[in-house]
């Protein structure tokens, strides 16, 4: 009997109602398993991640009260209030400032860094000279720059013995360069990274077109712009939306380095929003910050999600 | 094939090797140089640590120290004010705990999603990963007044609690697509023998990712030792804080007391981290090479 006939009399034998019957049975006696299986990490991820966005949405809606504390509905007003407040406005400037410097140095930087050592023998060390700074963490990396920056610090003693005179520049202390500076720790810190992901980039890149295009004359900048670039798109677009969203929530270096001092400065959205909530007490205004960040962060993942499903579709 | 060596232009191999290799040696001067460039911050670090605050003020900062004397008395007062060995011990308990928790938990589930004939098999998934879309400044706010109910606030277990969750989701995704390229085969002989499926996590699926969790269980713990942010919020007591909180509150408070003691007290802190990576780079580089995909 062969293989189409046997399955038939097997059907004809139990009916296939039957069969349907206890494969639903056996699913759902599965499922009763696979939720003991997941329980622990649905209830962490449910009850203290997921379930305070929720409280956090609903609050941004609410006005606080001193004594009664929330509830009270407010609609839109804690939304409305964000562009007459001058701390906000600065606070956006910055965060843009920040988004677009942390998009663009570490990644100029790391990748000509990744092109330069690709090739070089014994690039191993300054790889991981390069490297060892992203181990640190930003409150450590934060207080070694702060006294990098201090009056009487490292770059101004520095300034000072190449200048022949004293230099007490308060890097940190003056509303012009205190963005610049921490940005200038920010890519210390943050381009050896960049550089190691996109070297894991450039190794998966075959060599055959890169040879091809060399035996047919393609000088090294021809090469790079229509060969490697192209083949390194994948690896770039995910290193821009990892330092977008860097640059957007950044918060410890700001909180170590500029912010920790009596009176508020608004160097960035997260800052500010940290600020309002906790040290002025506004709650319900610093949860609607919070959403809007939390907006911001989740179209920057959709637009990540839209660009990788075309890359993939370009590159297969 | 043979042929006539003679019409080769030696010459111009010569020339280009030269040039090759002149290329190289310009090109390793410009690399040291760079590299210098990026260690000097830890330069400055590694010998301030050596010197007495006078001499931190009185000597150029990149000047070598007189003597390596001071280290002794600058680790005690920055062990001993800053009160680090507390946040250390929180800080340890807190990632060792925490992202074993996290990453076991997370190998669960993948097992589930991975392993087990379920409905909605992605749909489990997204709810846990959706952990990681949301930034953390939408959970400051209501898991301080939810803690402060809960009386968690400033408790080692409500600390606890926090790093467990918030390290889930990621291991989840590292976990889940390893376990799916694991082979089957064995599971289901393992079936067949009559194995149910808590003697086929725990004897056949686990046993083989043990690579992939530790990976991901050093990028956890180092992102638990780092957290200033959360400790700021939820925990920030002299018996529950962390230790680049304590980092934090040292450098603020103490400022008065000399950037050689609170530097110091700043590579105390990174310490650990240092070692780790160092230890085990490999496991690191690949935990770079699972965020990446």
């Amino acid at each position: 009997m062969d293989r189409a006939a046997k399955d038939k009399a097997l059907l004809d034998r139990i009916g296939i109602d039957q069969i349907a019957r206890n494969a639903r049975a056996r699913r759902r006696g599965q499922l009763g398993l696979a939720l003991v299986f997941m329980s622990p990490a649905l209830i962490l991820v449910v009850g203290v991640l997921l379930v305070p966005v929720l409280f956090n949405i609903w609050l941004s809606f609410t006005k606080w009260k001193k004594f009664t504390g929330f509830g009270e509905y407010a609609g839109f007003a804690n939304y409305e209030r964000m562009p007459g407040n001058p701390f906000f406005n600065e606070a956006l400037i910055n965060t843009a400032i920040w988004v677009g410097a942390s998009v663009v140095f570490p990644i100029a930087l790391g990748l000509g860094m990744a092109m330069f050592f690709r090739n070089l023998r014994g690039a191993e060390t300054f790889k991981n000279i390069i490297f060892i700074p992203r181990i640190l963490a930003p409150t450590a990396v934060g207080v070694l720059w702060f006294y990098v920056y201090a009056p009487d610090g490292l770059l101004n003693r520095g300034l000072g013995l190449v200048s022949g005179r004293d230099v007490d520049i308060g890097w940190l202390y003056s509303d012009a360069t205190v963005t610049p500076a921490i940005i200038a720790t920010f890519v210390w810190q943050t381009a050896g990274l960049v550089m190691v992901l996109l070297l894991l980039g450039l190794a998966a890149i075959p060599k055959d077109p890169i040879e091809a295009a060399h035996i047919d004359g393609a000088n090294r900048w021809q090469i790079f712009r229509y060969i490697t670039l192209p083949l390194l798109m994948p690896t770039l677009l995910m290193v821009t939306i990892l330092s977008v969203l860097a640059g957007f929530t950044v918060f410890d270096l700001l909180w170590v380095m500029g912010a920790n001092y009596p009176g508020q400065r608004s160097l960035a959205l997260a800052v500010f929003m940290y600020f309002e909530a906790f040290q002025k007490g506004s709650w319900a205004f610093g949860s609607a910050v919070a959403v809007i960040i939390g907006l911001v962060v989740l179209c920057v993942t959709w637009v990540q999600t839209v660009l990788q499903g075309r890359v993939d579709r370009m590159t297969r | 094939m043979a042929f006539d060596i003679s019409t080769l232009d030696l010459d111009a191999i010569e020339r280009r090797e030269a040039a090759k290799h002149k290329g190289s040696t310009l090109k390793l001067f410009a690399a040291i140089g760079f590299a210098l460039l990026w260690i000097v911050p830890f330069y400055f670090l590694a010998i301030s640590i050596f010197k007495s605050s006078n001499e931190y003020s009185r000597n150029p900062p990149l000047a070598l120290p007189e003597g390596i004397a001071p280290l002794w008395d600058n680790v005690t007062r920055a062990w001993e004010l800053g009160s680090m060995g507390q946040a250390m011990m929180n800080s340890a308990f807190y990632g060792t705990v925490g992202a074993s928790l996290a990453v076991f938990f997370a190998a669960m589930a993948a097992f589930a999603i991975t392993r087990l004939d379920i409905p909605f098999r992605n749909g489990w998934f997204m709810l846990i990963f959706a952990g990681t879309v949301f930034p953390f400044q939408m959970y400051l706010i209501p898991l301080f007044f939810g803690y402060q109910k809960l009386g968690l606030l400033n408790s080692h277990m409500g600390m606890l609690l926090f790093y467990t969750a918030i390290c889930v989701p990621f291991p989840t995704l590292v976990l889940r697509n390893f376990m799916s390229g694991l082979s089957r085969e064995m599971d289901e002989a393992a079936r067949m023998d009559g194995a149910n499926e808590f003697t086929v996590f725990f004897r056949i699926i686990l046993p083989n990712t043990i690579g992939p969790m530790t990976a991901v269980f050093l990028l956890q713990f180092t992102w638990i030792w780092n957290d200033m942010l959360f400790s700021t919020v939820l925990g920030n007591r002299l018996e529950t804080r962390s230790i680049m909180n304590a980092l934090l509150v040292f450098q603020g408070s103490y400022s008065s007391i000399g950037p050689n003691i609170v530097l110091t007290a700043a590579l105390l802190a990174s310490l650990p981290s240092i070692v780790l990576f160092f230890l085990l780079r490999r496991h690191f580089m690949q935990g770079l090479q699972v965020q990446q995909s």
